[in-house]
């Protein structure tokens, strides 16, 4: 059973995934049933109620520049580097 | 007997006396690991050589100092792989150390290996890794839970003393309770999730899976605290948990919600969990019936929040500074999409897709934001019970360990597995599963106890009372 609000390809492609054929029509009924479970949520009154955000309350620090990853261990993981830079595809033709 | 068969804190006194050696405890793992390892596959990465060389240097005036403890493989420590049991992150090195690992390392402990898990710790059953799925010792046949399935079976199948694991939805509890060992969930803020591989971070939580609760307690004393890395973290100074046991749970006010008692539900499970209340109140306890009337919408809540949460944080994984990228890429779409799906599993992908959707334009008011309001009404919930009570009891899973590959095609019956340990993490308070009873095929029942936010004390206090009066604790798993 799907949701006609969840067009699993358009959602996909927003979280860039490419998904297969068969991922599609798969996630599409999985995530129907989740989904119907879900819709008993709209029963329950929440006039006035506040969404919770924890934490209680936010702390904030000082704009205080402090040590942090050396740039070496930065890149330490990169698939591809040079000059001190990760390597990308082109993005701007 | 084997070292590897004591608890934490016997072996502490043992280490403090210079009756025994560090690289003995390590040696004596090893071995335990050797003959069983293979079987249960809790494991993900064991490095013998650093953990026997850390085990010499190890400094043994420290609280933990030369414990070898393992870490759910979602943990950063420095030099190390940190894989979440996912293809994204093959080959990825932790440039530095989590703070709960660094709080650990300074207390002295031996890292000796890292525990499988659910892939980015979105699963129940520790079936969605994919470096494959770790089995209970109590029945090779069946799931160790999950998603820190790996910590559990380790610990409980005697090839770990104690071991990290994280908690999102119920992920060091149950399976704990379905492995048959103890696993805290402290009070969201308690322990710094600095380092953590973050799924839903108004939800995730480190917290210790160890054989004894005087065990957790230690290892909770040490990892608690402030962290300036983790603006989330309480500003109230660690504690030293379980100091002074006082083995009496008289006078406590335990409440029973009505609804983690449903119809239909295990029977084994539930004689179990009614036997260690009664057990409760003929110790002095009073028992009460309460209700968390928002119960049933949980699952509902959860699916959307910390979907939404794990879509967000999850969006890091590009293929562009770290980990698996995609060999080939066209252009920067390709690059993101195809790194994507090829490094991704199925679990992780439905609630990316999912958590995107509930965050999308023309549906965050009815799903997200709805969903944030119920869970302030089940916050509320929680307070209203812990007004009257001082703990509440319940089982920690609706069922025993059920088989491999039984639920992996239902996504949504999997799901409501998390029943009862979910609205913990969704109202942000303490919770502990505890074994207190065996099925008649000899698979662990697990107890759990929740404590209002920050109530841990009381709540290890009452838990370490009813382990010691009881010998579950004691009993070992076949293999």
């Amino acid at each position: 059973m799907s949701s006609p609000k969840l067009n699993v390809s358009d959602v996909a492609t927003l979280a860039r995934l490419a998904l297969t054929k068969e991922e599609t029509e798969k996630f599409t009924a999985q995530l129907g049933q989740v989904l119907s479970h879900m819709e008993a949520l709209a029963k329950i009154p929440t006039d006035n109620v506040p969404e919770v955000h924890p934490p209680d309350h936010p702390v904030l620090r000082q704009d205080i520049p402090s040590p942090s990853l050396s740039l070496e261990s930065a890149l330490s993981n990169a698939p591809a580097q040079a000059n001190d830079l990760i390597v990308v595809p082109k993005i701007v033709e | 007997m084997s070292l590897a068969h004591e608890t934490v804190a016997s072996l502490r006194r043992r280490l403090a006396k210079k009756e025994i050696k560090s690289r003995e405890i390590v040696t004596d793992l090893l071995k335990e690991i050797d003959a069983r390892e293979k079987t249960i596959h809790a494991y993900t990465h064991i490095d013998r050589e650093t953990a026997l060389k850390a085990a010499d240097e190890a400094d043994l005036s420290r609280p933990l100092g030369g414990v070898p403890i393992a870490l759910k493989d979602n943990l950063n420590a420095n030099g190390d792989p940190c894989t979440c049991s996912s293809k994204i992150l093959e080959g990825y090195k932790a440039p530095y150390d989590a703070t709960a690992v660094a709080r650990l390392r300074q207390a002295g402990a031996v890292f000796l290996g890292r525990t499988n898990m659910d892939e980015f710790a979105m699963g129940s059953s520790t079936e969605n890794s994919a470096l494959g799925v770790t089995r209970n010792p109590w029945d090779s046949s069946r799931i160790p839970g999950g998603s820190s399935g790996g910590s559990a079976a380790a610990v409980a199948g005697r090839i770990a003393l104690a071991a990290l694991g994280s908690d999102t939805g119920g992920s060091i509890r149950q399976p704990a309770a379905l492995c048959g060992c103890v696993g805290l969930k402290p009070t969201y803020g308690r322990i710094s999730r600095y380092g953590l591989v973050a799924f839903a971070s108004s939800l995730d939580q480190v917290g210790p899976l160890t054989r004894t609760v005087e065990d957790s307690a230690l290892l909770l004393s040490s990892l608690a605290g402030h962290d300036p890395r983790d603006n989330t973290t309480d500003s109230r100074s660690a504690e030293s948990f379980l100091a002074k046991p006082t083995h009496s749970v008289k006078g406590l006010k335990v409440g029973l919600p009505k609804e983690y008692f449903i119809p239909g539900m295990d029977a084994e499970t539930e004689q179990a969990v009614r036997a260690a209340a009664d057990w409760f109140q003929k110790n002095g306890a009073e028992i009460k019936e309460v209700s968390l009337p928002l119960t049933p919408s949980a699952i509902a809540v959860y699916y959307i929040l910390a979907t939404a949460e794990a879509s967000a944080n999850l969006a890091r994984f590009d293929g562009v500074r770290y980990g698996r990228r995609a060999a080939d890429p066209k252009d920067v779409l390709d690059l993101y999409q195809r790194t994507r799906e090829e490094g991704f599993g199925p679990e992780v992908k439905r609630r990316i897709i999912l958590g995107t959707f509930v965050l999308s334009a023309g549906y965050t008011d009815a799903y997200y934001r709805k969903a944030q309001k119920v869970r302030g009404l089940i916050r509320q919930d929680f307070e209203k019970a812990f007004q009257g009570c001082d703990l509440l009891l319940t089982p920690t899973s609706p069922e025993p360990a059920f088989k491999l590959g039984e639920r992996t095609q239902d996504p949504l019956k999997m799901y409501l597995a998390d029943v009862f340990t979910i609205s913990v993490n969704l109202a942000g308070t303490c919770g502990i599963s505890l074994p207190c009873g065996f099925t008649k095929s000899n698979l662990p029942i697990g107890l759990q106890l929740i404590g209002p936010r920050f109530g841990e004390e009381k709540m290890l206090q009452a838990a370490h009372a009813y382990e010691q009066s009881h010998d579950f604790w004691r009993r070992m798993p076949p293999i």
